[in-house]
């Protein structure tokens, strides 16, 4: 953190796709909707100039031939010029080209069986796979949206990566338990979710890092949104991040969200190569609880990684101020007892909520971190 | 088979049709009236299954409810909706409630988000409540009462709800208590947990009342549970070996979770009718309930239907060899 400002900002997961990227990937007109989103936030961030002839289509030009992979760059490119402009130090391209952090890598994988949706929480569901094989890496993926990314980007980008435990805790691990004499008990599923993990992460995660940094990825965040799934196995996070990142030249942080996170200590911290853990707390701070006092663990376990301060609440329209926002780095400094560690982001990906909602939320927390970064400074 | 019953043990995974609509619906591409009309087709298709699978006693499947209290806090005083939480040691989540001052129920409000019954005779409906043990030691309580007082509350409320219910028709009352066994009470709290249970039977004499624990072995909270005062108690096949189980002190009613929704692996039915007869020759119960071990939609709608065929071909094998007789 050497002659970094204090409290750098950055993005911390997927964003809601535009309008017109969905319509055009599907193949569909764009309608008047469409372009008007497209003029607004282009009035906004100007990112359409220079950005091809679908963009100039979108303006008003001619029509342009219905390509969705225009669609998904052109979409890529406005999420990543998006979080250039809110202000963010490390910004990524909103996953415009994911369909989510789980179908997605499944999808590069064999071994895993879609079998349907599963419901998460509200109306929220994701596409839940079966191991029905031993899993094997079809081709290193993430890899062309790191090169879009790479050469588009003008603040530093940082690649989020499904993490082995959550891509094996989120499936049904059929090929491993099924190996397993008397599958029903808990040391059974236990046996099998490990063999699980490591295999997706010496065969799948690892050689994929590999790739993307061997095209120049440099900061990579590992996410683990299941790490606190079962208390008993935050071993087995830990160990899943080693075997996916050992010996790689890469700084990896770990995202996890949604926990309780007494769990994990002080197992998780036998992550080795994790230099952030960048952590959900907004959602959890109300009037009557702070939400930060968790940190006292890392002090308490003498762990002095960089935090990476989830400071806005990702499932809740309500766009917190610059004030709040501030006020919640402060407290998590004090509690740090050395603010240098922060990074601020939100609590986790803001995709649930609409382009504008997230606009206004990473603009405050822009605004609070440069408030907070003033308090302990002294000056703006 | 006067011995063994068959239902479900909390609600059921949303169609495919249903997970389309309710996502559409939050992302304005289509109407509530739309959804709601895939809701009601959806619990007659439960109903329809339930009717197809035997079960003695149905629920409905319980689609609309967003998770186990989101019903109580949105109706109940007292209460707000909190942050969304993990539920166990699933990837599962729900709103934990947030109890601000002490509960007030409300009248009709959780009968009116009970499934629509396909008739007027509810005599085999099943109702799925939290327990209220699981309640008050999952909700975020800031009202200044203390768990004890909370979980006797709750049960105390819960009875109101029972007796309400009671006079509409329905007879038996299933009470989802997974926090019995994954961090069981001792001391006083465990004395306010069969308190509640005292005023839920007192409210419902006459009706058949489950208290189903999962998510953890029952052995170490079953000289506990043997004290409540229910007509059932279920325990999960996953985590809780059946032969282990004490014997009660008296002939109690059992429920075995045998289908396991942590899994699409399929239960064998030799395996189940093992176990169930074991069951019968070691507890004597007056009555054996077979479901799920937990709540089925930690499955996709298909394979969970997949998975509770095992009911009626564990009852045919049984009713073929005699075996649920003995």
């Amino acid at each position: 953190m050497t002659g970094q400002r204090l409290f750098p900002t950055q993005e911390i997961g997927s964003l809601a796709k535009p309008r017109w990227q969905r319509l055009g990937q599907r193949g569909e007109t764009i309608d008047e909707r469409g372009r008007e989103e497209f003029r607004r936030w282009d009035d906004a961030i100007h990112f359409a100039n220079g950005a091809g002839p679908l963009a100039g289509a979108l303006l008003g030009g001619p029509p342009s031939p219905s390509d969705p992979a225009a669609f998904r760059d052109l979409g890529a490119l406005f999420l990543l010029r998006y979080l250039e402009a809110a202000g963010l130090d490390r910004v990524y391209d909103g996953e415009a080209r994911r369909i989510e952090m789980y179908e997605y890598p499944v999808r590069q994988m064999r071994g895993l069986e879609f079998l349907g949706h599963v419901r998460s929480f509200d109306n929220k569901y994701y596409l839940k796979a079966a191991a029905t094989g031993p899993v094997e890496l079809l081709a290193p993926y993430h890899v062309d949206e790191f090169d879009f990314v790479r050469a588009n980007a003008r603040a530093i980008p940082k690649i989020p990566i499904t993490g082995p435990y959550t891509l094996a805790e989120w499936s049904y691990n059929e090929h491993y338990l099924g190996r397993q004499a008397g599958w029903k008990g808990r040391e059974a599923r236990r046996r099998a979710e490990r063999e699980f993990v490591l295999d997706v992460a010496r065969k799948a995660i690892r050689p994929t890092l590999q790739a993307l940094i061997d095209r120049g990825a440099s900061v990579i965040q590992i996410d683990e949104p299941a790490a606190g799934t079962h208390p008993k196995e935050a071993d087995l996070v830990a160990e899943g991040f080693n075997a996916a990142t050992e010996g790689l030249d890469a700084v990896f942080s770990m995202h996890i969200c949604f926990s309780d996170y007494r769990t994990l200590f002080p197992a998780i911290l036998e992550a080795k190569a994790c230099r952030q853990w960048a952590w959900e707390f907004a959602n959890r701070d109300t009037a009557d609880h702070d939400g930060y006092e968790t940190l006292k663990l890392f002090r308490e376990y003498g762990d002095d990684r960089e935090i990476g301060l989830g400071v806005l609440d990702v499932h809740r329209d309500e766009v917190e101020s610059p004030e709040r926002v501030a006020d919640r780095i402060l407290r998590a400094s004090t509690i740090l007892g050395d603010p240098s560690r922060i990074w601020v982001n939100p609590d986790c990906g803001l995709r649930t909520r609409s382009l504008d909602v997230a606009w206004k939320k990473l603009t405050a927390m822009v605004e609070g971190a440069r408030m907070a970064r003033a308090t302990l400074e002294g000056s703006s | 088979m006067s011995q063994l019953r068959t239902a479900l043990t909390g609600p059921l995974p949303r169609s495919e049709a249903l997970v389309a609509a309710t996502r559409d619906l939050d992302r304005g591409r289509t109407t509530p009236e739309a959804v709601e009309e895939l809701y009601r087709r959806g619990e007659s298709e439960v109903d329809e299954l339930e009717a197809r699978l035997g079960l003695d006693v149905r629920s409905g499947g319980y689609l609309r409810w967003a998770d186990l209290f989101r019903p109580f806090a949105e109706t109940w005083g007292g209460f707000t909706v909190g942050p969304i939480t993990r539920y166990f040691e699933t990837n599962t989540f729900f709103r934990q409630p947030i109890l601000h001052s002490p509960p007030v129920r409300t009248p009709g409000a959780i009968r009116k988000r009970l499934p629509a019954p396909p008739s007027s005779d509810l005599s085999n409906r099943k109702v799925t409540l939290p327990g209220p043990y699981t309640f008050a030691g999952l909700l975020d309580n800031r009202s200044g009462e203390t768990r004890e007082s909370l979980t006797h509350r709750l049960g105390r409320l819960l009875s109101e709800e029972v007796r309400e219910l009671y006079g509409a028709g329905y007879r038996t009352f299933q009470f989802q208590e997974p926090l019995l066994v994954v961090d069981p009470p001792e001391g006083p709290l465990a004395e306010a947990a069969v308190a509640s249970y005292r005023s839920i039977s007192q409210a419902a004499q006459g009706s058949t009342t489950i208290v189903w624990t999962f998510f953890a072995d029952a052995r170490p909270a079953f000289p506990l549970l043997d004290r409540l005062a229910v007509s059932v108690i279920g325990v999960d096949l996953a985590e809780t070996e059946p032969a282990e189980l004490p014997v009660p002190a008296s002939p109690r009613s059992l429920g075995l979770g045998c289908i396991d929704p942590r899994t699409t692996l399929l239960e064998t039915p030799d395996d189940v009718v093992r176990i169930v007869r074991g069951a019968f020759e070691r507890f004597h119960p007056p009555q054996l309930w077979l479901g799920p071990g937990a709540p089925l939609d930690l499955l996709p709608y298909e394979a969970a239907t997949r998975k509770l065929e095992l009911l009626p071909a564990v009852r045919q094998r049984l009713g073929e060899s005699g075996g649920a007789e003995a």
